[in-house]
């Protein structure tokens, strides 16, 4: 991993996620399609039997959660053979219990899960494997294989990672140079995994050297908050990576209100603002490292290939895989356009 | 009898709270296997002296015995680990526990020091209630699902599961009907029949005389009479000592002439339901009228619901012959109304607030412009009116709280002074005042009658009613019995009134 | 929640029945002793900052910084100190300023401007206020409860508002107050918002009628209305004032941070609760200070700020934060019990 230069990272993003490219992508281009190497049909946009999704995610009080909930309805809508039993997001794990528990006695034939909190949701993942329904995990993963089908995620230490290389090499050469890292909440193991990876990919850089680091909570206003702290803390550095783009809109407040310009900021998550103002190229936001949300869109896609018993087109194997990693591709000014439709808002 | 020591015996207790001397040197004997009933106006130190006898309060000096023995009552618990237990008027019993939960609780039977045997517990729970004459009580059920009554019990059964030697019992057939009451008896005669003393607070004197042996009588935190035998004692006597003086006061002269002019205020068939009855009352500029009567005679209660602090079931009250909106406050404080409440500290004065705020609330608004308070004028005018009664320390900055009994009345009525009020409304005014501050108060109350206020008086010393009023309302559970100009009545005839149809002796 | 002036039986047991005057003396100085050991507190912060990072702490960009970020919490604070002064309190505060702050910034709104976006976050204030009050004065529900209700309707109303999603302020003239030419003297103006709330907070507490009326009903709410005061009126008032606050507050965030987000004013209510009790403010009302509350905002604020000068993590300074919660109260009630 260490000798990935910017540039091979980028093709593997491309390649890994556009629109659900790796599961849904691949197959809908028909025409170039090589025939699945098993009896089974992969899964296409060809209707197939009726299947019945059941969607239960969290709150949608944060874009990222926001465009989730968005990717997977408008892919879910793109499939007449598809019908999506969406709930009511939760925050809290006794009510999406509930929520799923209904959703199973339904009897949906596919479950996709963005659980609350992975851990104590386990259970009732576990039951409805048991109950015979398959379960896609998306995102927060689930205690125990034996609670999904499958699994697709981000890749947090990725992130964290691509960010620390994209950094590295745009700072090569230069001595001394030093960054800061604006994190996200800091409760959450997906933060300290973030700043793991970036922490491991600086270590190829002798030259870089992580002088502060701040958590915000993910909001514009922790944001705006901590990353006035930072400037004022640090009246000199090369590079910022900022765990996400929600808390950017107030970090880049933060920095416009400072007068600031001495420096390149990477972000992450991948907000529509944030793409934009990469195309604009007039600001310290040159690149942002993905998480997408078009997990989701993928996630309908994997539902509706269990459902119709089907594999994955593009893959050899009968069955669709036990776990999906995205790529956490770094998106920036050369490659931005490319995105701009996943931009969430 | 051998020179036995009494079982309890306290000594001099004296203890002071800021601004009042709530006992002083008070002595109190009780034998084992009597009943010594305790008896006393509301403030008059019952409340205080049967709170150091359960370690609650520590006494300011007195020496307390037990069996002979010198003891320090540092905590309730220390004091029920010598078999001392008190059952308050509002008993201390969790609703949410069964009865059996309560009965034991903080020294619930238990295996291994942790694990509640709740079997064990209903049972002797059982047991204690048999035992109190009320079986049907079912140990499992939740207290707060009881009656009253039956929350007594639980509350006696608790006392007993200790090894009680003494039962304090403050006022315990308040909230019972006789039957109840009957049950209460028996179960008093049994405690005492196996030894153990009680101490029985009532303020109900035909109760005491049926199962008191002998009686003390508090009286503004002193014993004016101690061991009298209960049963011989002429209630007449006793209620004397209760309401009367001990010192002779000087009451001021009543004006010459009669008042005269258009009532301040009417009182026109007001009544509460449960309270009291259909009431009819005048008050004239510069004349005082009074309402004697005991406690439960629905005094209070008249004189706030005359304020609008409570709201009437019929009735009107009149100021300056126009009715004011039933049950508001700020109508009666509007049309002239003021009250000098009984509870001065939780009704009345705000503790933490300067003498000054505490004077100038009712009227603030005067020494304002669009909400601003011209501090200067403020404080002039409230100095002016507590200098007009004497208010000491002549310094209406400090703190309230800092004050004696008597001078936070004044402060409340330079409260009422300063609003320009034209009928005071007084509820015990001289409760928790020193007794030598009281002839100032009533000079005070009877100026300002003679400056043209009309007054309200509320008081159970039938003698304060007598001294100051002009025209007295005997009242008895909630019905005016009587009344008389206050010069045509003396202390006998009013308490033969306030406790016609008690079994007199 | 009716609270009487706690009986001198249960609270002054060991104060002897001395005479006024070095009572009322023993007051003025813990009344000093307060404010000027919070100011002690402040002080020894300022030196702790000034020894550890003298270049980026003692430093004019450094103060106009911890004012700026002291001001949107410091406006909420005045009004709940307020509040709580007069016995109640406000936990919707967090999320009246979400509201406030994402009803103010919709596309509908920015339409409007520089005024609209003003407007519209006052009127949310003091329109969520006014529920408040109503529900608590003439309802007669608890404030904790009614409060309680607001907070999670008003953070709903948010999210739905916003579905999630950051609005972006894009008015000039509003986000130019946010940026270091609209300093006037070096003050910024957000500062000044804060400045001149507080000055009008301590006079309307101090010098009027209102602030009397506010006290007299949390130090003993019967006497008070025995004494004449609407005391449902005034609760009303109050809570409309605490709103009023939110909505300044909303106004101050959205220029601070160039946007509305429904996760805005996230857990202000402990905040400003916190700030004013390590203020003097008694959590049972009847007495507080306006000065006390602020200097508690500054102390916070000043923590975070050293603290993240120095590059220590949010656990930390959550830990040092409660640490001094515990602290202000332990001294408070040794204060309180010897007066």
């Amino acid at each position: 991993m260490p000798e990935f230069t910017s540039r091979r990272g980028l093709l593997f993003g491309t390649a890994a996620v556009g629109a659900g490219a790796l599961i849904a992508g691949c197959t809908s281009n028909e025409s170039k399609d090589e025939p699945a190497a098993n009896d089974q049909p992969a899964a296409d946009d060809k209707p197939g039997k009726q299947v019945t999704i059941g969607f239960a995610g969290p709150q949608a009080d944060h874009g990222w959660l926001n465009a989730i909930n968005d990717n997977a309805k408008s892919r879910a809508k793109k499939y007449s053979d598809v019908t999506l039993e969406i709930t009511e997001g939760s925050n809290d794990t006794a009510q999406q219990i509930g929520q799923i528990e209904t959703l199973i006695n339904k009897k949906v034939d596919v479950l996709v899960i963005l659980p609350a909190d992975g851990k104590a949701l386990t259970q009732v993942g576990l039951k409805a494997m048991r109950a015979g329904i398959p379960v896609i995990n998306l995102d927060r993963i689930f205690n125990t294989p034996q609670a999904y089908r499958c699994w697709i995620g981000g890749d947090n230490y990725g992130m964290g990672l691509n960010a620390g290389h994209y950094i590295g090499e745009k700072l090569k050469g230069k001595s001394d140079a030093k960054v800061i890292e604006l994190a996200g909440l800091d409760n959450l193991e997906l933060t300290k995994q973030r700043t793991q990876g970036f922490d491991d990919a600086l270590k190829n850089y002798p030259n870089i050297k992580k002088v502060a680091r701040q958590a915000a909570e993910f909001t514009v206003e922790s944001g705006q908050n901590k990353m006035a702290q930072l400037l004022q803390a640090q009246s000199k550095f090369d590079a910022l990576w900022n765990h996400d783009d929600d808390q950017g809109v107030g970090a880049l407040r933060a920095i416009e209100q400072a007068g600031r310009d001495d420096f390149l900021m990477v972000g992450g998550a991948g907000a529509l603002a944030a793409f934009q103002a990469i195309k604009k190229d007039d600001g310290v936001l040159k690149a942002t490292v993905l998480y997408p949300p078009t997990m989701a869109a993928s996630a309908i896609d994997l539902a509706r290939a269990l459902g119709q018993s089907k594999g994955v087109g593009g893959m050899a194997e009968f069955e669709i895989p036990a776990s999906i990693t995205l790529y956490s591709a770094v998106v920036d000014k050369d490659n931005v356009d490319q995105y701009m439709s996943t931009g969430f808002k | 009898m051998a020179p036995e020591p009494p079982l309890l015996s306290m000594n001099g207790i004296t203890k002071s709270f800021p601004g009042v001397r709530a006992l002083d040197g008070v002595d109190l004997d009780v034998q084992a296997g009597e009943v010594h009933c305790l008896l006393g106006q509301n403030g008059a130190g019952k409340s205080t002296l049967i709170k150091v006898l359960a370690g609650a309060h520590q006494p300011d000096t007195g020496t307390i015995r037990w069996r002979g023995e010198e003891v320090t009552l540092r905590s309730p618990i220390a004091a029920m680990r010598l078999g001392i237990a008190t059952i308050y008027q509002e008993l201390d019993l969790v609703e949410h526990l069964s009865v059996a939960e309560n009965v034991h609780l903080g020294h619930e039977p238990t295996t291994a020091g942790f694990i509640v045997r709740g079997r064990t517990a209903r049972a002797s729970a059982a047991q204690l209630l048999k035992r109190l004459g009320h079986p049907e009580i079912d140990p499992g059920r939740l207290v707060g699902d009881l009656s009253a009554a039956q929350q007594q019990i639980v509350s006696m059964a608790r006392a007993l599961s200790h090894d009680v030697r003494l039962i304090v019992m403050d006022e315990p057939s308040a909230a019972l009907d006789p039957d109840e009451v009957d049950n209460l008896f028996r179960i008093v005669g049994d405690l005492t029949a196996e030894g153990v003393a009680v101490v029985y607070i009532s303020h109900r004197l035909e109760e005491i005389r049926r199962i008191g042996d002998r009686v003390t009588v508090l009286k503004d935190g002193r014993a004016v009479a101690g061991g009298l035998p209960a049963k011989s004692t002429p209630t007449r006597d006793v209620v004397a000592m209760m309401t009367g003086r001990n010192v002779e006061y000087v009451f001021p002269e009543r004006p010459v002439r009669d008042a005269a002019g258009d009532p301040l205020l009417e009182v026109r068939g007001l009544a509460r339901d449960g309270e009291f009855e259909p009431l009819d009352l005048v008050v004239r500029p510069g004349e005082i009228v009074g309402l004697a009567g005991l406690v439960g005679s629905g005094r209070s209660e008249i004189l706030e619901t005359v304020y609008g602090a409570r709201r009437p079931s019929a009735g009107q009250v009149l100021v300056d012959g126009r009715p004011l909106r039933p049950g508001s406050v700020r109508a009666a404080v509007r049309a002239g109304l003021g009250l000098a409440p009984e509870e001065r500290k939780a009704q009345a004065l705000l503790m933490l607030e300067s003498v000054t705020r505490n004077v100038s609330v009712s009227s603030m608004s005067r020494f304002a412009r669009v909400g601003w308070i011209d501090r200067a004028a403020e404080r002039g005018a409230a100095r002016a009116a507590t200098r007009e009664l004497s208010l000491r320390p002549d310094n209406p900055s400090v703190p309230v709280r800092t004050l004696s009994g008597g001078n936070q009345q004044k402060a409340v009525l330079a409260r009422w002074l300063l609003r320009g009020c034209r009928v005071l409304l007084l509820d015990e005014p001289t409760r928790g005042v020193d007794v030598g501050a009281r002839a100032e108060l009533y000079a005070v109350v009877r100026r300002l009658a003679d400056e043209g206020l009309g007054v309200l008086l509320v008081s159970s010393e039938v003698p304060e009613v007598l001294g100051l009023a002009d025209r007295v309302l005997v009242l008895r559970e909630g019905r005016v019995v009587h009344t008389a100009p206050a010069t045509e009545l003396d202390e006998h005839r009013v308490l033969d009134l306030v406790m016609e149809g008690s079994p007199a002796s | 929640m009716t609270q009487h002036a706690s009986p001198p039986r249960d609270s002054t047991d060991k104060v002897p029945p001395s005479g006024a005057a070095p009572a009322w003396r023993g007051l003025m100085a813990h009344a000093d002793v307060r404010t000027l050991s919070l100011l002690g507190v402040l002080a020894a912060l300022i030196v702790i900052g000034g020894i550890t990072k003298p270049d980026e702490f003692l430093d004019t960009r450094n103060l106009q910084l911890v004012l700026t970020q002291a001001s949107v919490i410091g406006v909420v604070t005045v009004g709940m100190t307020f509040v709580i002064i007069s016995g109640g309190i406000d936990l919707s505060v967090g999320a009246i300023v979400a509201l406030a702050s994402v009803w103010a910034t919709t596309v509908a709104t920015q339409e409007y401007g520089f005024a609209g976006i003003l407007f519209t976050a006052v009127i949310v204030g003091v329109g969520c206020g006014l529920v408040n009050g109503v529900l608590i004065a003439y309802g007669a529900m608890v404030p904790f409860i009614a409060t309680l209700a607001m907070l999670a309707s008003a953070r709903g109303l948010s999210l739905q508002i916003t579905d999630g999603k950051t609005q972006i302020v894009t008015i000039p003239s509003v986000l130019d107050l946010g940026e270091r030419d609209a300093y006037v003297l070096g003050v910024p103006p957000l500062v000044m918002v804060f400045a001149v709330v507080t000055i009008i907070g301590w006079l309307v507490l101090n010098r009027t009628t209102f602030g009397r009326r506010t006290v007299a009903v949390g130090g003993n709410p019967e006497a008070a209305r025995l004494a004449g005061i609407d005391v449902r009126r005034q609760r009303l008032y109050l809570y409309l004032l605490s709103g009023l606050c939110c909505g300044i507050a909303a106004f101050l965030l959205i220029i601070l941070s160039g946007s509305g987000q429904n996760t805005n004013g996230n857990l202000y209510e402990l905040d400003a609760i916190a700030a004013a009790i390590i203020g003097g403010t008694l959590l049972t009302g009847g007495r507080g200070t306006i000065v006390g509350s602020v200097l508690g905002v500054l102390i916070f604020t000043t923590i975070t700020n050293i603290f993240a000068l120095n590059n220590l993590q949010s656990d930390v300074q959550q830990i040092a934060k409660g640490a001094i919660i515990v602290a202000a109260v332990l001294v408070q009630r040794r204060t309180a019990s010897t007066t």
